[in-house]
């Protein structure tokens, strides 16, 4: 390994943040510096850019805090199918409440909420080809496709969905769903006034 | 609009470093001090979410790797209330769902990881288990020993989970020779198919 130093620039508002965090880890900024760089190659070599790496790290941090937990895709369907025979609405207002807590969580946490929670689906519900949010001006629509999502499937992803954005702070205008197909459409909901 | 300098400060650094910094600069078509800001930039907002960068990597290839085992991430709290439901209302079904869904991710180890297939699972099945406080999988001369112990999981999870465990043993070629489960804590023991037991 080489030992030889080069000169590299940084802004001085940067080095100043640097120097702080090195002193509260009780390392020199050098050994900062080469941390830093040898991590961001490391993002390289596993294949992602740093805006990616930046996502990563606020769906990591959500995803921990939250709980989640991996569960076989064929089970989580047979289960949701049995548990929602004749209890759709019990079970589907469970979803809901999760949901809610989420989007509390990440309203609380997060300036751009709805992008996290775009990051949060697209990192945990991979059985979802395609998830789409379009942020407009007086509304924001959601829309999520999958091939292999069954009806109940359908049914408990759209009330998460819903609890999600209720506890961000919307209100649902527009609630369209069918097999595999999610489509919701969103308003910001006016301040309560106490 | 108020145009504001931005002061620059030099720092050394390693030379190998710099260099493949300076390469990955190139193909981008950028300067070799905005990618040094961006990079500073996103360590100290890792550090401002408190998270490590190294480990959220790592994260990331656990998402991948589930993906193509068949896994999704769902709310931890409401699976175990699915489960507990499910148990209830079709005891049967849900246990030889959880039997097939392991012996299905063993027959993908075994022919997707040809060179060390259990070995390959067993990293696997820990990062899956992130939630779990403690899970040991050790194997020995044609001998294994699963050690799983949560808090967390209810005693229906435990024992649908343990039975997802044999699905994957049995399919690796091992019979189960000691099997243990109750709330939150699975121990059980497997010797190869035509191996007798060491004791």
């Amino acid at each position: 390994m080489s030992k030889s130093k080069r000169l590299v620039y940084v802004s001085e508002d940067l080095i100043k943040e640097a120097m702080e965090i090195a002193r509260r880890e009780g390392k020199p900024l050098g050994v900062f510096v080469e941390e830093s760089i040898e991590l961001a190659l490391l993002a390289k070599k596993l294949g992602y850019e740093l805006k990616e790496a930046a996502d990563l790290l606020e769906v990591t941090k959500a995803n921990r805090i939250l709980g989640g937990a991996f569960v076989p895709l064929s089970v989580f369907n047979y289960l949701v199918k049995v548990v929602s025979k004749g209890k759709s609405k019990s079970f589907n207002e469970r979803w809901y409440e999760s949901g809610r807590l989420h989007g509390k969580y990440l309203k609380e946490k997060f300036e751009d909420p709805i992008r996290i929670f775009k990051e949060f689906l697209k990192a945990s519900r991979w059985d979802l080809n395609e998830i789409e949010v379009i942020d407009g001006e007086s509304s924001v629509k959601l829309r999520c496709f999958s091939t292999v999502l069954t009806d109940k499937g359908t049914e408990a992803l759209l009330k998460y969905v819903e609890g999600a954005f209720h506890g961000m702070g919307y209100e649902t205008i527009r609630s369209d769903y069918m097999k595999g197909m999610i489509i919701l459409e969103f308003k910001k909901q006016e301040d309560t006034k106490y | 609009m108020t145009l504001k300098s931005i002061k620059r400060k030099s720092l050394f650094a390693r030379e190998d470093l710099v260099n493949r910094l300076l390469s990955i600069a190139k193909k981008q078509g950028r300067s070799l001090y905005g990618l040094v800001n961006e990079i500073f930039e996103l360590v100290i907002r890792a550090e401002d979410l408190g998270v490590n960068l190294q480990k959220a990597f790592k994260e990331r290839w656990i998402l991948k790797k589930a993906r193509k085992d068949g896994f999704i991430l769902v709310p931890e709290g409401l699976w175990y209330e699915i489960t507990e439901i499910a148990f209830q209302n079709s005891k049967d079904e849900t246990l030889k769902r959880w039997f097939e869904a392991g012996a299905w991710l063993a027959k993908r180890y075994i022919e997707v990881e040809t060179e060390k297939p259990f070995e390959a699972f067993k990293r696997s099945i820990k990062a899956y288990s992130w939630n779990v406080p403690e899970i040991t999988i050790e194997e020995d001369d044609g001998q294994v020993s699963v050690r799983i112990i949560s808090p967390r999981m209810t005693e229906s999870y435990t024992t649908l989970y343990s039975v997802f465990i044999q699905g994957v043993l049995e399919t690796f070629g091992y019979k189960i020779s000691g099997k243990s489960v109750s709330t939150g804590a699975i121990r059980i023991k497997a010797v190869r198919k035509g191996q007798d037991v060491k004791e």
